[in-house]
């Protein structure tokens, strides 16, 4: 009998023709009622054979009418750990702290808690205690997070501050299946790949795309967790079915509304621009000054643009210009198979511009980056969108302020209210 | 309202005048037009055997490596897309995961331009008996086989391996994976025909060529020429 301990919590999929049969496992229908049993959504579409499967969930790995989900669910498989295994010497500000312990208490307590804190407010900081004590519990803990970018920026941050735990590392691009590890960090999609595994499940960036408003990937959320556990969601700009449940009293909510150099938030800047951002591959020249402006300072800038299609033209327009054909301008988008190397490229100020789309919106940090959105008034802008976005700017201590420009056409609900939002949080 | 089977979104189909006055309903449409819009024809500058896209008319460098293994015989190859990103996502999706409702999608894309084409005799190009089995459907015919009558001739030998996986030089090399399984009453029906094979991408050509040498071998008189989604 092969050992199944490496796969403790975990869930996979096994099809009929399969007979082997798996000690200790719970093993259930994987499509029942008409219900895909891994990712809670109705099944619709059908094989040739008149079986159902689930497309929902199909890109790890088909669910067919008559396969089987095992389930194995086992408890103490960590043992306490000194100190949670925390070796991060750093201190807290005053807020910083009472968050902190306001998390560690709802843990004892399985007091599921929504943190609401401004873009630059140190949240990784201030899960540090609470990580360290679920691991002192000798109890396992998970952070997922709907972004890719954010997994790989969390991840060296906790494997500093955690030297003597070992964290798996998990998303679509690894390309490995999640390990035995007490910590690991993850993106959303992979915890399908889960059953009640968790003590304690962190969602950061809990609002973001494909999270939101994603069914699937709430349901994976659910149900890794054990029903014993807690679960704890970071954001900045909360959604509004969030803060219900929070009113609701299933959620408590903890917010923390200033910047961890005590600094404000950049309030972003508008512009009006009556011609088009870019016109027969030339750059508006109202714009191109205000990219101008920001190299002039001697920054880096993210560029937003709305559409993946748009970026090689920005590109093929800036480097037609004489004054910044010298600079190193790049640009990266979802697919993009150099997407991790780009965004690393930037952080190391190897590149003087990055052209992005909002899969840059937020969890990532640029030192002394400044940025500019064209335009901003694009339905693909939400109100999150763009206060996460404005949100990138001024986060070093040595420089808590910088430009955010949204360049728009037309002025729309969503600029108003992303301001209003950053100089309320600013209040 | 229809869903879009590519991004699973609501969307109101944008009809066209005669749509809106014939009796069609609009359920026809399968996915939303920002999806459509992502998936590029192959503009009217081609290699006048396989459809490549060039900059100039002529022969494309493909063809002209055909020429040395087939000389005056060149396959005409007939292809609509061009094979981009959003149409690797696609084939990612509808073969590597098995979404066998996307060819639903394939089939939107295709068929109008396919009814143009006149043949006696649709040959679709197999896949291997594994992919089969673990697919649960045979992906080529699965997208044909709703729009024109197929007439499935050519078989694939078990482990052959399939020429997604390989590089162009191990495609170009691949050796003959294919076998025919005819009977009197069909050799009698297209012994002169005119034969369209089908398949989903052409890439090399090596595939389909293959698959035009193992059906002349039995009927040397048939006018073959191929289809493809994209190029």
């Amino acid at each position: 009998m092969e050992d199944l301990t490496q796969l403790a919590g975990r869930q996979w999929l096994a099809s009929q023709a399969d007979s082997h049969t798996f000690k200790d496992c719970k093993q259930i229908v994987a499509i029942a009622a008409g219900i895909c049993n891994r990712c809670g959504s109705k099944v619709k579409a059908k094989l040739p054979s008149g079986k159902y499967y689930c497309q929902a969930c199909i890109g790890i790995g088909r669910v067919v009418e008559g396969d089987y989900l095992i389930r194995n669910v086992q408890e103490e498989l960590f043992s306490p750990v000194k100190n949670g295994g925390l070796t991060w010497q750093g201190k807290l500000t005053e807020q910083q702290e009472k968050i902190s312990t306001a998390l560690v208490k709802n843990f004892h307590n399985r007091k599921n808690t929504l943190v609401h804190a401004v873009t630059g407010a140190g949240k990784t900081e201030m899960l540090f205690q609470l990580i360290a004590e679920c691991m002192r519990q000798g109890q396992r803990a998970c952070i997922a997070t709907p972004r890719i970018d954010v997994v790989n920026e969390l991840f060296p941050r906790f494997q500093a501050a955690f030297q003597e735990i070992a964290i798996g590392k998990y998303h679509g691009r690894e390309f490995r299946e999640p390990g035995l590890e007490q910590l690991t960090i993850c993106t959303t999609h992979q915890l399908m790949k889960f059953y009640q595994a968790f003590d304690l499940l962190v969602i950061d960036e809990v609002d973001s795309f494909p999270y939101v408003g994603n069914a699937q990937l709430h349901f994976a959320a659910k149900y890794a967790v054990k029903k014993s556990g807690m679960r704890a969601y970071l954001t900045a700009t909360p959604t509004a079915d969030l803060l219900a449940e929070a009113k609701a009293g299933k959620l408590e909510i903890l917010k923390l509304k200033r910047r961890f150099h005590g600094g404000l938030l950049p309030v972003p800047k508008e512009k009006l621009f009556f011609r088009q951002f870019l016109k027969k591959e030339r750059i508006n020249p109202h714009l191109l000054k205000e990219v101008k402006k920001v190299i002039q300072a001697g920054h880096p800038l993210l560029l937003f643009v709305p559409r993946v299609e748009e970026i090689p033209a920005y590109l093929k327009a800036l480097a037609q210009d004489a004054e910044l054909k010298q600079l190193k301008v790049k640009g990266v988008h979802a697919a993009d198979p150099q997407r991790i190397e780009k965004v690393q490229e930037f952080r190391e100020r190897k590149l003087d511009i990055l052209v992005t789309t909002t899969i840059l919106e937020r969890g990532v940090t640029f030192k002394n980056v400044w940025v500019i959105i064209v335009a901003a008034d694009d339905a693909i802008y939400t109100t999150a969108s763009l206060v996460q976005i404005a949100g990138r700017v001024g986060r070093a201590k040595d420089d808590p302020d910088g430009l955010v420009l949204y360049c728009y056409h037309r002025y729309t609900q969503n600029i108003r209210d992303a301001i209003l939002q950053i100089k309320e949080m600013n209040r | 309202m229809n869903i879009c089977l590519l991004c699973q979104q609501v969307f109101i189909p944008e009809l066209s005048w005669i749509e809106l006055f014939s009796l069609k309903k609009a359920g026809q449409h399968k996915f939303c037009t920002q999806c459509m819009k992502k998936f590029e024809k192959l503009t009217k500058i081609r290699c006048r055997y396989c459809d490549k896209n060039l900059s100039t008319e002529g022969v494309c460098r493909d063809c002209q490596n055909w020429t040395k293994i087939y000389p005056h015989k060149l396959l005409k190859h007939h292809a609509l897309y061009r094979y981009n990103d959003s149409f690797h996502d696609l084939m990612v999706n509808y073969k590597r995961y098995g979404d066998y409702a996307l060819r639903e999608v394939l089939q939107a894309l295709c068929a109008k331009e396919l009814a143009k084409l006149k043949f006696d005799c649709y040959i679709p190009i197999p896949t291997s008996p594994e992919h089969q089995a673990t697919r649960q459907f045979d992906t080529i015919s699965a997208i044909f086989a709703e729009l024109v009558p197929l007439t499935p001739l050519l078989k694939k030998y078990e482990k052959s391996g399939a020429q997604g996986e390989k590089n162009k030089q191990e495609r170009l090399l691949s050796p003959q994976a294919f076998y025919l399984e005819t009977d009197q009453h069909l050799a009698d029906n297209i012994s002169q025909g005119r034969i369209l094979l089908l398949d989903d991408i052409y890439t090399t050509g090596r595939t389909l060529y293959h698959a035009r040498d193992k059906v002349l071998e039995e009927f040397p008189d048939a006018q073959i020429e191929s289809f493809s989604i994209c190029r």
